[in-house]
């Protein structure tokens, strides 16, 4: 047996199609074994440039997790030890979006979970709202454009219509003075947002500041509680966000992931949010693969992934076939804070395995 | 007071002495000729007594002031006025901004007498400067410096390109001024030129002086030797 | 005519005045110093922090004005001073240098206010009526402020002595300092003054983005171009710079998307470079 293994990307998304995100990028599990003693993971967190906002979340909520797999007795009887390494970006390279660089990272991960959310979502606002015609903007990448293919599937099966869809460039100085226009003549009833990070809060504040979202509900597809506080409590009327994790989600896992959280952080508690809550949950995914495996051979971490349960801050999650199966939440954005008003129980990946 | 002395200066362009141990000084009412072929350090000189090039060693008094350090800006505020042999003039502005550019009230009265001698310059006063030919571009920067009507003016190949005639008129105001007690450094190519005003010569060859002394005991040959060696 | 239409002429107006605004500071410390600030952007990054600062402090709004000009000018001559001065006619020198300090600006930034998106609330929420549509009033008022300052900017420089004195300094500088000139002062005076453009531009802006220390970089890359295109050392420049730049980015985007658009941007730049590398105004 060589002292460590290389567990490579496609092995662990075989795994962990959907739990798994920014927080731990499986390529950073290389050199996770030592032949006895700790059990290192890498940890790829921003620590510079932009994005490196949500770093002190994924360190925290990964830290969290190391402690309570510790706790527990560890990964095959060894302490986890993390090791965080910065994945924020050059200067140069930063030019425009927070998330940007996460989300390259991540985008194989949550298409899986994605889909669904988006199917729930679209269902949600055609029923409850009686919505007819969706306009589609999102930013130019690979998550966006499936997340709307997606969508306009569910939506031409519900009977609505596509009133526009567009695409924005990922990292240049976007505006959204001329697309807002546009929307606002083709007056639709929903608008599906897959732009990230500023692009998201500078779309919805032209938005709001040309009055139409009296008029028209927005639905988002990645908007966590930071982009939601530049969106500001003036602008973030009548729109929604879909996603697997929100810190006021009521449910009891998320409590005891909350006063966890405290307990660890006092009153340094970093803002939680879904790529926090994430990073935790690939800890947990991380010890539960290599413990049934019984070792970090790729084949054996692969075939462990089948029936895999792991905790995550929503709760337990399981993986069926090559499915997780874990909660949606619906939220609409009351100023600054986002509501929970409706929760989709045990929503299943759709994504089908890579390898 | 003398307007202008200088001592033992040398300097030039980074590590390169262009100009060595030079000395020389000229009196109130008197014109002092610096004379030498291309490239022997004539402008440097110059430079380095207004301060755009920094002294090696030496000692530079304008109107009895140790120069220093001091910058060219402050260097023309003791008294001393140049009209350089390079961009003589702002290209982009037009001859009466040039020429009303530092004047307080903007207006050009002052520059009269410099018109009846000149009229070539009030004909073009609202052209741009950058489109007169050569010599009207000198005759331009002439009428500036003059006009300042400073203690000691220096002028760096002021009669490159201009037309005998108007030579003649710029050796007549520079005769004039002499008598007002305005003292001249003036660097010249033409001899003619510098017959009609000069009270003294300093003749250059790499960087030092060759010959250096009153008009009276330096005649023309002497001066053409060191010019074509 | 159609509202539609007018709303997207008002848009390519307010993109164009906006980016003549942000670009205006930049070409001034680039045209006439010869100092390619690539700071600037976090110039307008502390004016938008200054509206931030304002907003969260309750004050009014326009109170921001004055604190983004007391501290983009102070930084401003702290910076032109102490780093500026002594590299001027070393242009890579000053570039490096310009560099440092927008890392020191976001780094400082980072420590003081974090790394997540703020909010400035807009001053002059909802829309106003006009040629029968609706649009957002505080972006109409931001059109008619921008073109006023650059016009009082034009008709300074064009007529004052001091603009004639400034157009004397940049084109020969030797020659100025021969007639007196305070050269040096009117070279902090005027690094004072893009600085605090930049300032004014990010107070301007910070209601519309997220507030945020890398908000700087978004607005910057595009007075570059305005550069590339308008050239050096004339507000003339500038002006047709924005209005190719700007213009273009704003009619592309309403026409097509924000990709051809940008696609479009990108292209002319690069053809400028290429073809008339001195730009349509080029200086001299």
């Amino acid at each position: 047996m060589p002292p460590f293994m290389i567990i490579d990307r496609r092995t662990m998304l075989a795994g962990t199609a959907g739990a798994l995100a920014a927080g731990i990028v499986p390529g950073a599990l290389r050199r996770a074994v030592a032949a006895d003693g700790e059990f290192k993971i890498g940890l790829l967190i921003p620590l510079s440039g932009p994005a490196a906002l949500f770093g002190p979340s994924n360190q925290g909520c990964a830290e969290l997790a190391a402690d309570e797999v510790n706790a527990a007795g560890g990964v095959l009887g060894r302490k986890i030890k993390l090791i965080p390494t910065d994945a924020g970006a050059a200067p140069a390279e930063v030019a425009k979006s927070v998330v940007r660089l996460m989300l390259e990272e991540k985008v194989d991960l949550v298409i899986g979970s994605h889909d669904s959310a988006v199917r729930q979502a679209v269902e949600a606002t055609v029923k409850g709202k009686g919505a007819k015609s969706f306009y589609l903007i999102g930013n130019d990448y690979v998550w966006a454009r499936n997340s709307n293919e997606a969508a306009k599937s569910y939506i031409s099966a519900g009977g609505g219509t596509i009133a526009g869809e567009e695409y924005v460039p990922l990292g240049a100085p976007n505006r959204f003075e001329e697309i807002v226009t546009r929307i606002k003549g083709a007056k639709p009833d929903v608008v599906l947002i897959t732009v990230i990070g500023a692009d998201n809060v500078n779309f919805n504040r032209a938005f709001a500041s040309f009055g139409l979202d009296k008029d028209i509900t927005r639905l988002a597809f990645l908007l966590e509680e930071n982009t939601l506080q530049g969106i500001g409590a003036e602008s973030s009327g009548n729109l929604y966000s879909c996603m697997a994790y929100f810190a006021n989600v009521g449910s009891e896992a998320n409590q005891k992931f909350k006063a966890a959280m405290k307990a660890k952080f006092g009153d340094k508690v970093p803002q939680l949010s879904t790529l926090g809550a994430d990073a935790y949950a690939g800890v947990h995914c991380a010890k539960a693969l290599v413990d049934k495996a019984g070792s970090t051979e790729a084949a054996a971490v692969a075939a462990a992934s089948q029936g895999l349960s792991f905790a995550t801050a929503g709760g337990t999650a399981t993986m069926t076939g090559r499915h997780v199966d874990k909660d949606m939440y619906l939220a609409l954005c009351k100023a600054t804070e986002f509501e929970v008003v409706k929760t989709f129980e045990k929503i299943a990946s759709g994504q089908s395995c890579p390898v | 007071m003398i307007p202008i002395s200088f001592s033992n200066v040398s300097g030039g362009y980074g590590s390169l002495n262009v100009v060595q141990e030079l000395s020389g000084e000229v009196a109130a009412g008197q014109v002092l000729c610096i004379v030498g072929r291309n490239g022997v350090g004539k402008s440097t000189l110059l430079k380095l007594l207004l301060g755009y090039l920094p002294c090696r060693s030496g000692v530079v008094t304008i109107c009895g002031r140790k120069a220093g350090s001091m910058a060219p800006e402050t260097r023309r505020g003791l008294g001393v006025s140049y009209c350089p042999q390079e961009r003589p003039v702002f290209d982009d502005l037009s001859v009466a901004d040039n020429l009303a550019v530092m004047v307080q009230d903007g207006r050009l009265a002052g520059y009269r007498h410099f018109f009846d001698l000149f009229p070539v310059l009030e004909r073009r006063l609202a052209q741009r400067a950058g489109t007169l030919s050569g010599g009207e571009k000198k005759l331009l920067s002439f009428t500036r410096g003059l006009a300042e009507d400073q203690p000691a003016v220096v002028l760096d190949e002021p009669t490159e390109g201009v037309q005998w005639e108007n030579i003649q008129r710029m050796a007549d105001i520079i005769n004039d001024r002499k008598a007002g007690g305005t003292a001249f450094i003036v660097v010249e190519q033409n001899l003619s030129f510098a017959e009609l005003i000069a009270d003294h010569y300093l003749i250059m060859d790499h960087g030092r002086c060759v010959l250096t002394g009153p008009h009276t005991g330096i005649g023309r040959a002497d001066i053409v030797k060191h010019l074509t060696v | 005519m159609d509202p539609l239409i007018i709303t997207q002429i008002l848009n390519i107006l307010f993109g164009v005045t906006t980016l003549a605004m942000i670009a205006l500071g930049l070409a001034i410390t680039f045209g006439m110093l010869g100092v390619l600030n690539l700071a600037h952007g976090e110039f307008v990054m502390m004016g938008a922090f200054c509206a931030l600062v304002v907003d969260r402090a309750g004050a009014p709004f326009l109170l921001a004005v004055p604190l983004a000009l007391l501290v983009c000018g102070g930084v401003g001559l702290v910076v032109e001073l102490l780093l500026i001065r002594p590299l001027y006619r070393r242009p890579f020198d000053t570039l490096v240098a310009t560099w440092g300090l927008s890392l020191l600006l976001r780094k400082l930034a980072e420590a003081g206010f974090g790394l997540g998106f703020n909010s400035v609330a807009v001053p002059l929420a909802g829309t106003t009526t006009l040629f029968g549509t609706d649009y957002p009033t505080y972006r109409l008022v931001l059109i008619v402020i921008c073109i006023a300052i650059i016009a009082a900017l034009f008709a300074w420089y064009g007529t004052s002595r001091a603009g004639l004195k400034i157009k004397a300094m940049v084109g020969n500088p030797d020659l100025a300092r021969a007639l007196g000139m305070p050269v040096k002062r009117l070279a902090t005076t005027t690094f004072v003054v893009g600085s605090c453009l930049a300032g004014l531009a990010g107070v301007m802006v910070a209601p519309l983005v997220p507030v945020h220390p890398y908000l700087g970089l978004d607005y910057v890359i595009k007075s570059f171009f305005v550069l590339v295109v308008g050239g050096l050392g004339s507000v003339l420049g500038v002006v047709a710079g924005t209005g190719v730049i700007g213009g273009l980015d704003s009619v592309m985007s309403a026409l097509f998307g924000s990709t051809q658009a940008y696609f479009t941007v990108l292209v002319v730049a690069i053809l400028f470079l290429w073809l008339k590398p001195r730009g349509l105004f080029a200086h001299g």
